[in-house]
């Protein structure tokens, strides 16, 4: 019975639905009988070494961190004489510079536009096709569910030669509006994928409530069941954000004046360029904050929801 | 068409459900394809349609402006004599399986030291934090810790008094590519397997510690088998991704404003590079396609395989 006991306990603590919230290892084990038999598997050398080499893999992504944001604010010859050194002054000659000589402020307006635009666009088309194919039995959903998961294993160097050449012949090559439809449209597999996993694992009781009040099937969905998503509606609307702020691939190939560039782009014209007008690794990394920040922000804000996201998604 | 086939649908709809949900259910099938479509059509236009043309172009002779010649499999016997190709084609490879067995076996073992940690939370979050960062500054980031006089360099100098390491020559560049990628990759998949370990009730490994099992033997008989299907699904994502991979490599080592050097290219540097990619592209388009169609049929059929062999009964818990 003590292992009922114990059944009942993690059956409490194992909230299936969010992993992410299970904090701190503090929930391990209830407090009972055998805790000091674990107890003794935890001071052996072994388990001490892993532990170093767990905080040295941590220390080591912190500092490469802190060595990016330093970097920014120094001058070439200080990065390499004293890389680790605290810049004596905040120099922010590379960040003005890199903003506004090095075209990062138009590129960042351009990406922020691309990512937020697309993103909600993907969202606004996938998440009705999710709703019906997670709700609706035909004896075409569930083929179609798998035929939107087939995208998921398409790369874009496989699609990008054919996607040049349809654009081309509309005229939407070298277009942000170009590529925001095919950011938006590639982007779909991989939304009505994660979407319609989403909605199947929630309850149906409320909107069957809400058709005996007599809702239509419309009001329905756009009352009960988007709200009832909200939170896998806003994790699947970041992890695409993170996923088109970074985009470089289709970038490269269809944007070719600098005017338009993204900020992957401007960071890799930036790195192109100093091969001429010589090495200024400060501005690289100011280039490379101005990549990285907005990322890092959203980041720090929402982490818990970026990670559930995707391992949500390993997880179906 | 689908919309013809409620008489035999209908019958046997949910069990249990109020009867006030049949018209309910029956108008709502009038959504189906006006929900269904324009996701539809985004998908077939932009992704499914532009891999059926690959196709199509890789049997033919085409530079994007004049008109495509038919060549029938000349792309594809033109690969193998290749050898740019076939280093691609062994660098995928060996991204797949030498980088892959590296993640999972570093992840495992991460996973396993990190799930019984103070302050786990915090561990998994930096750990997983470059998976959200552009593989662009992660490469330019790995290229500068390992240049001549970079970071690396400057500490062995230091400490041991050693010469510079030519970390980035010709020899040394893939390799460095290949820890790169397992370094920025690991982050992730430790989140994942952890996310699964996570689900493991407790008990198990209670009962097993009562059974008197070692650390190996819970890993392999309450651990391994109770995150299968986690582990065999991340293992199938890898594949996917690792085909994916083009920025790491593209913006390595790079002051340069050409292509990386052959020798440490993957399939999608090879895709541009004979296409659009380099100081002088080569526009290729049908030579370029073949060899993209080639690595996703190779792929599709180790995901087939892969898919196989990792299949186990599941276990329900």
């Amino acid at each position: 019975m003590n292992s009922e006991n114990s059944i009942a306990q993690t059956g409490v603590l194992q909230p299936h639905s969010d992993p992410a919230v299970v904090r701190g290892g503090r929930d391990r084990r209830p407090s009972g009988g055998q805790s000091p038999r674990v107890r003794t598997t935890r001071a052996d050398p072994i388990r001490t070494l892993g532990r170093v080499l767990v905080w040295a893999f941590v220390t080591f992504n912190l500092l490469v961190f802190a060595f990016l944001i330093l970097s920014s604010f120094k001058t070439t010859t200080d990065i390499f004489r004293a890389p680790w050194g605290i810049p004596g002054s905040l120099n922010f000659a590379n960040w003005t510079n890199a903003w506004n000589e090095s075209g990062f402020a138009r590129a960042t307006l351009n990406t922020a536009g691309l990512a937020l635009g697309a993103s909600f666009c993907t969202l606004a088309v996938s998440a009705p096709a999710a709703y019906v194919l997670s709700r609706i039995r035909t004896r075409s959903a569930g083929p179609l569910s798998v035929f939107f998961a087939l995208g998921l294993g398409i790369p874009a160097q496989v699609t990008v030669i054919p996607l040049f050449e349809m654009m081309s012949r509309v005229g939407l090559v070298n277009s942000l509006l170009g590529l925001f439809i095919i950011y938006t449209a590639t982007h779909v597999p991989f939304t009505v994928f994660l979407l319609t996993g989403f909605m199947r694992s929630l309850p149906r009781e409320i909107e069957e409530a809400a058709a005996i009040d007599g809702a239509s099937p419309f009001r329905s969905f756009w009352q009960v069941m988007l709200p009832l998503a909200r939170s896998g509606l806003v994790t699947v609307l970041i992890l695409n954000i993170i996923s088109m702020w970074n985009e470089t691939l289709l970038g490269i190939v269809f944007l070719q004046t600098v005017e338009k560039y993204t900020v992957s782009l401007a960071l890799l014209n930036f790195l192109s360029s100093m091969q001429f007008s010589g090495a200024d690794y400060g501005g690289l990394f100011a280039g490379v904050c101005i990549l990285v920040l907005p990322m890092l922000a959203l980041y720090l804000w929402l982490w818990r929801r970026i990670i559930e996201g995707i391992t949500l998604g390993a997880g179906k | 068409m689908t919309l013809a086939t409620p008489p035999v649908g209908e019958p046997r709809h949910r069990r249990g459900s109020p009867r006030g949900t049949g018209a309910f259910d029956r108008s709502r099938r009038r959504l189906y394809l006006p929900f269904v479509v324009p996701a539809l059509v985004l998908y077939l236009a932009f992704v499914i349609g532009p891999t059926l043309a690959a196709l199509w172009i890789s049997f033919h002779r085409w530079d994007g402006v004049s008109d495509m010649r038919w060549n029938g499999l000349d792309n594809y016997s033109a690969l193998f004599d290749d050898p740019t190709f076939r280093t691609a084609l062994a660098n995928t490879l060996i991204i797949l399986v030498v980088a892959g067995a590296a993640i999972f076996a570093i992840s495992f073992v991460l996973t396993m030291i990190v799930r019984e940690m103070r302050g786990r939370s915090f561990i998994r979050s930096v750990l997983f934090f470059p998976h959200i960062v552009s593989a662009i500054v992660l490469s330019i980031v790995w290229g500068f810790i390992f240049e001549h006089n970079g970071t690396v360099n400057t500490i062995l100098s230091t400490v041991f008094g050693t010469e510079p390491i030519p970390w980035l020559n010709a020899d040394n560049l893939f390799l460095m590519i290949l820890i790169g990628t397992v370094w920025i990759s690991t982050g992730l998949y430790v989140t994942i397997i952890l996310a699964a370990v996570d689900r493991i009730p407790r008990y198990f490994y209670e009962e097993a510690l009562l059974a008197g099992a070692n650390a190996y033997q819970r890993l392999r008989f309450v651990t391994l088998p109770l995150s299968w299907d986690v582990i065999s699904v991340a293992a199938i994502f890898w594949t996917i991704s690792s085909l994916k991979i083009f920025e790491f490599i593209y913006a390595f080592g790079g002051t340069t404003n050409d292509m990386p050097p052959p020798a440490v290219w993957n399939s999608a540097l090879f895709v541009y590079g004979e296409s659009f990619g380099g100081r002088s592209p080569s526009y290729l388009f049908g030579y370029a396609s073949a060899s993209a169609i080639l690595m996703l049929v190779l792929f599709t059929a180790l995901i087939v395989v892969l898919r196989r062999l990792l299949r186990r009964d599941s276990i329900e818990f």
